[in-house]
Formats: structure tokens, C-alpha cells, sequence
């Protein structure tokens, strides 16, 4: 059952693509309010696809998942937009929109929500400060290295102060100095209330971190540490 | 379309785009079947008014003369007869002048179909009475009618009609085909903009997928793109609309040109003639474009928003 602190709960969910294997079998898996933890496990074990079902991306095929403390297997499509707002997502491949300015970018749910350019512009510029991409506020990402691509996804991810972030292997691209910067960031996100998964390879950065660590093997869920 | 903006604290050009680039192509071909399309429409709405303005003047056009055929029965002699009819007819308002045709001149009628007039002398042939009637003011012919063939038995009106009611069947059923034809353009246009939204949706699906997993709503979404179907359903509203006013305009003015033919006159007076005519032809040609635009902006945000509430 979800305890009150509790923002996510799957019970024995199972997921698969169409006709396909089960790539997620009887996950648990309990998410309090304010915690952070890594997700790790072989390439393929079902990170991204549990990351998945965590940003309303896919319904599991069973086993239950409320979030925010509603069913998502009886929410209807109405409701999953304000769901939504309240998540950031780093995906593992950006999709950052090539049309739009990095600004743009990284300004995108605020301007979905509805806020005006002048509202946000300076807390969007302060940020891509924090992410070291000033200077690219007005470049299109398809000139932008991997590494800034990734940058811009994740501002975009945090840019709302969401009360639930999914990263995505979000240090993949960038050097060790760098990936321990964006752990700040994530960190004193953290501090302010929001609940954080990251999904990583990334072994040093995890022993660096205190955080508890989700592994998943073969699509089943195990804890380390 | 791009907005700039200069914040001058950071010295940071803030661009606005919008957020479904990639729509071009399926409007653009949207915009061209729906140009022709509303010509096409145009096209029947012209042709509908021609047929049933012409239908209303040759029905409306009261003969000038109709005729009481007499026929002889065994009860009465035939001149009573006519006298008896002569007199009903002169007492009824809107009859100019009664003419008893005389017999001869009934028979010459008949010599070529039965031959000598001798013969006909001898065989019950009806009798005619010619009536002139003022066309300002015509008399009632149904009530005519009925008051003639109740009193004098074998007596009856023939006002000529029949080919009036035959003319008038044939206007309607192709008015009915050319409502049928402009229902028909309505639902392909229709079909077109749905076939147009899937396409300008499948060509941004990314877009859509982002827009989608930072909390947009459906309807937001339609929002980035009906606007765009609106003014390509304006647009080539009013170009295939144009279009046809000009096809019927040089219609109309061509009879100037050439001998005068009838369908020229026709399309001038319905564009370029009296103006308590021109006023409704144009009020029925402005639909075309109205109607377009309105169809562009519903069909394509009910259609987006029917594919959207099908993700997940
Ligand atoms: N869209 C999809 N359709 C079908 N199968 C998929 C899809 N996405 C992932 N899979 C399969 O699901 C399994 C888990 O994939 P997933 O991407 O979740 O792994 P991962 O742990 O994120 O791997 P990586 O570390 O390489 O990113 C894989 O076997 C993959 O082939
Ligand atoms: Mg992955």
C-alpha cells in the first residue's frame, strides 16, 4: 500500500512491448516524497522503460502504479497534462526540439503552462548560466555538442522545480567535472522538495553519492546498499 | 515566423517560433484541392441560381391568351352552349375579349390531320373560344375553370400550363442535383482537411511527443495548428470563390460580345444586373468562403483532437 509520504508506488507491474518478452517483471518499488536514489543495472535491463511508465509515457501491461495518489491504470487522458507538469524528464536521447532556441527549449513548460516570455525570461537565463550555456541561449541544438545537448535537456527538466525528476543517464555526455556540477544541481533541487531518480552506468558517480541504489536485472527490481 | 526581442540586461536575443514548424507541406496541398473545390462550389451555386431564376420567369410569365374547348353533347345545342360560356367568361375580371371561333375556322384547324371540311361538318367537333386575358390582372383560372365545366357540360379552360409544370418539375430535380453536388464538394473538403490534420500531426510527431511529456494538452497542441488550417480554409475560400464570380462575370459580359444568348444574360443580371438580384447571388457566394474557413478550423481541430486522445 502507498504510505502517505509515498509520491510513487508500483505493485507487481509488469511491462511489454506489443506481442515481446516482459521487459519489466513484478516490480516493487516505493518512491517517498523528497528521496533521491540512482537506478542501475546492464544496458537493457529496463531503465529506461521503467522511467517509462514513471513519466506517463506507457501503461503497464499489470500490476498497479499510482503516482501523486491516482490510479494511472484508470486515469484518463484528460488528466494525464497536469500530471505531467508536475514531473521533469531527462531523456537518454534529449529530444530537444530542433526548431526552437536552446532558450526556447529549456523555456518550453513554462511556456505550455501557459506563462508569458517576460515572466520567465530571467529565471531561464539564470539557469542556462547554471548550465554553463549562456552563450548558447539563442543557437539551435543541432549545433550544440552532446554534451550541451544534454545540458539543455536537463534545464529544461528542472526548469519548473518539479515535484518528481526522472534523469535519464544524464551525466552520459559530459566530463567528470562537469557530471559533478549537475549533482549539485540535482542535489539542491533535492534539498527543495523535489523527488529525484537518475538513471546511470555511471559507478563512480554513484559511490560519490550517499543516495540509495535501485538495480535492476533482467527487468526485476533488487536494492543495493 | 520568428519575434525577436532584445533583453538588455543580458544582452540575449529571446526568439519566439512556433511550436509546429513542419505544417507547409500538407497545407499547402490541402490549400490546392481546396481552391478547386470551392470553385467548383461556386460553379454550382451559380448554375443553381441561374436555373431557378429562369425557372421563376417562365413560370411567372401569364399567358396572354388561353382557350375554351366545347365539346358537343346530346343535352343542348352547341350555340346555346357557347353562348352560355361567352357570357361567363365576359362577366369574369381580368378578360379582355371572348372570340367565338367560328366553325369554319375550327374545322380549317383540323383539315390537314382528318381532310375535307365537308366531312367534318358532318362529325361532333368541338368548338373554340379564344380569350384574351390582361396579364397585369389575370383572372383566377383555377375558379374559371370549375365554373366553366360545372355549368356547361363539355366545356373546358386550357390555359397552356402543362408544359409550364413540366418545366418547373425538371428546374427543381436540377436544383435538387446541384444541392446534392455541393453536399457532396462539403463532405470531400471535410474528408481532405481530416486527411491534412493527420498528416501536418505525423510530420511533427515528435514535436507532438514533447509537447506531450512537458504536461501540454491536447488541446493546446490543437491550438499550435488549427489556426494554421483557418487561414489556408480562408485563403483558398476566397480564391476559388473569386474565381468563380470572375467565371460568371465574363460569362455575363460576353453577351455584349457575341449575338445574345441566354445563359450570358442570365449570369449578367445575377452579377452585374439590379441590385435587389446581385445582393443575394453575392450573399450565397460569400457562404462559400465562410463555410470553407469554418470547415478548415472545426474539422481539423476535431480531427487532432480525436488522433491526440488516442495516445496512451
Ligand atoms: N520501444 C520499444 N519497443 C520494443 N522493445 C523495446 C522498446 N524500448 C525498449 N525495448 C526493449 O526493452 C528492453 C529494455 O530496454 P531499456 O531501454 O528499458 O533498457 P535500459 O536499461 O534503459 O538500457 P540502456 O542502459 O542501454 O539505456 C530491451 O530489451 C529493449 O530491446
Ligand atoms: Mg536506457
Amino acid at each position: 500500500m502507498s504510505g502517505p509520504g509515498s509520491i510513487v508506488s508500483l505493485q507487481n507491474v509488469g511491462l511489454r512491448y506489443g506481442k515481446g518478452r516482459e521487459v519489466l517483471r513484478d516490480v516493487n518499488l516505493e518512491l517517498q516524497r523528497g528521496s533521491m536514489q540512482f537506478l542501475t543495472g546492464p544496458s537493457g535491463a529496463g531503465k529506461t522503460s521503467l522511467l517509462r511508465l514513471l513519466f506517463l509515457a506507457k501503461r503497464p501491461t499489470r500490476g498497479l502504479i499510482s503516482m501523486f495518489g491516482r490510479d494511472i491504470a484508470t486515469l484518463p487522458h484528460k488528466s494525464l497534462p497536469p500530471l505531467r507538469q508536475k514531473i521533469g524528464v531527462v531523456f537518454q536521447d534529449f529530444r530537444l526540439l530542433d526548431h526552437l532556441t536552446v532558450f526556447e527549449n529549456v523555456a518550453l513548460p513554462l511556456r505550455v503552462s501557459g506563462k508569458k516570455p517576460n515572466e520567465y525570461r530571467e529565471n531561464v537565463i539564470e539557469l542556462l548560466g547554471w548550465v554553463g550555456l549562456s552563450e548558447y541561449a539563442d543557437a539551435y541544438p543541432p549545433v550544440l555538442s552532446g554534451g550541451e545537448k544534454q545540458r539543455a535537456a536537463i534545464a529544461r527538466a528542472v526548469v519548473t522545480q518539479p515535484e518528481l525528476l526522472l534523469a535519464d543517464e544524464p551525466t552520459g555526455n559530459v566530463d567528470p567535472a562537469l557530471a559533478l556540477r549537475l549533482m549539485r544541481l540535482f542535489r539542491e533541487l533535492n534539498k527543495f522538495g523535489t523527488t529525484i531518480v537518475i538513471a546511470t552506468h555511471d559507478t563512480t558517480l554513484i559511490k560519490k553519492a550517499t543516495s540509495p541504489v535501485l538495480v535492476l536485472n533482467d527487468g526485476q527490481l533488487g536494492f543495493e546498499g | 515566423m520568428t519575434r525577436k526581442s532584445i533583453n538588455k540586461a543580458d544582452n540575449v536575443a529571446i526568439t519566439t517560433n512556433s511550436l509546429m514548424p513542419r505544417t507547409q507541406m500538407p497545407l499547402r496541398t490541402l490549400m490546392i484541392s481546396m481552391t478547386v473545390m470551392c470553385y467548383l462550389a461556386s460553379l454550382a451555386i451559380g448554375a443553381l441560381l441561374l436555373i431557378t431564376r429562369a425557372v421563376d420567369d417562365w413560370t411567372s410569365e401569364i399567358s396572354g391568351e388561353v382557350t375554351v374547348q366545347v365539346r358537343p353533347t346530346n343535352d343542348a345545342k352547341m350555340n346555346d352552349k357557347l353562348a352560355q360560356a361567352a357570357s361567363i367568361l365576359k362577366a369574369t375580371r381580368g378578360v379582355t375579349s371572348v372570340d367565338i371561333l367560328d366553325k369554319n375556322a375550327g374545322n380549317k384547324l383540323l383539315e390537314p390531320w382528318l381532310g375535307n371540311a365537308e366531312i367534318l361538318n358532318q362529325l361532333p367537333v368541338p368548338r373554340l373560344i379564344a380569350v384574351a386575358i390582361d396579364q397585369k390582372n389575370p383572372p383566377d383560372f383555377e375558379i374559371l375553370a370549375k365554373k366553366l365545366s360545372e355549368t356547361i357540360k363539355g366545356a373546358s379552360l386550357d390555359t397552356h400550363r402543362r408544359w409550364q409544370t413540366e418545366l418547373t418539375r425538371m428546374g427543381s430535380n436540377l436544383v435538387w442535383l446541384g444541392i446534392g453536388i455541393l453536399a457532396l464538394i462539403t463532405v470531400s473538403a471535410i474528408a481532405l482537411v481530416i486527411f491534412a490534420s493527420r498528416s501536418a500531426l505525423d510530420v511533427n510527431r515528435e514535436v507532438v511527443e514533447v509537447l506531450h511529456f512537458v504536461g501540454a494538452s491536447d488541446k493546446y497542441i490543437a491550438r499550435q495548428v488549427q489556426w494554421q488550417f483557418l487561414r489556408a480554409g480562408l485563403q483558398s475560400g476566397l480564391i476559388g470563390t473569386i474565381a468563380g464570380l470572375a467565371t460568371f462575370f465574363l460569362l455575363g459580359i460576353s453577351s455584349s460580345v457575341t449575338s445574345s444568348n441566354g445563359l450570358a444574360a442570365a449570369s449578367y443580371s445575377l452579377l452585374i444586373g439590379t441590385p435587389d438580384v446581385t445582393f443575394s447571388s453575392y450573399l450565397l457566394f460569400l457562404l462559400v468562403p465562410i463555410l470553407t474557413t469554418l470547415i478548415c478550423l472545426i474539422a481539423a481541430r476535431l480531427a487532432i483532437l480525436r488522433i491526440l486522445g488516442n495516445a496512451i
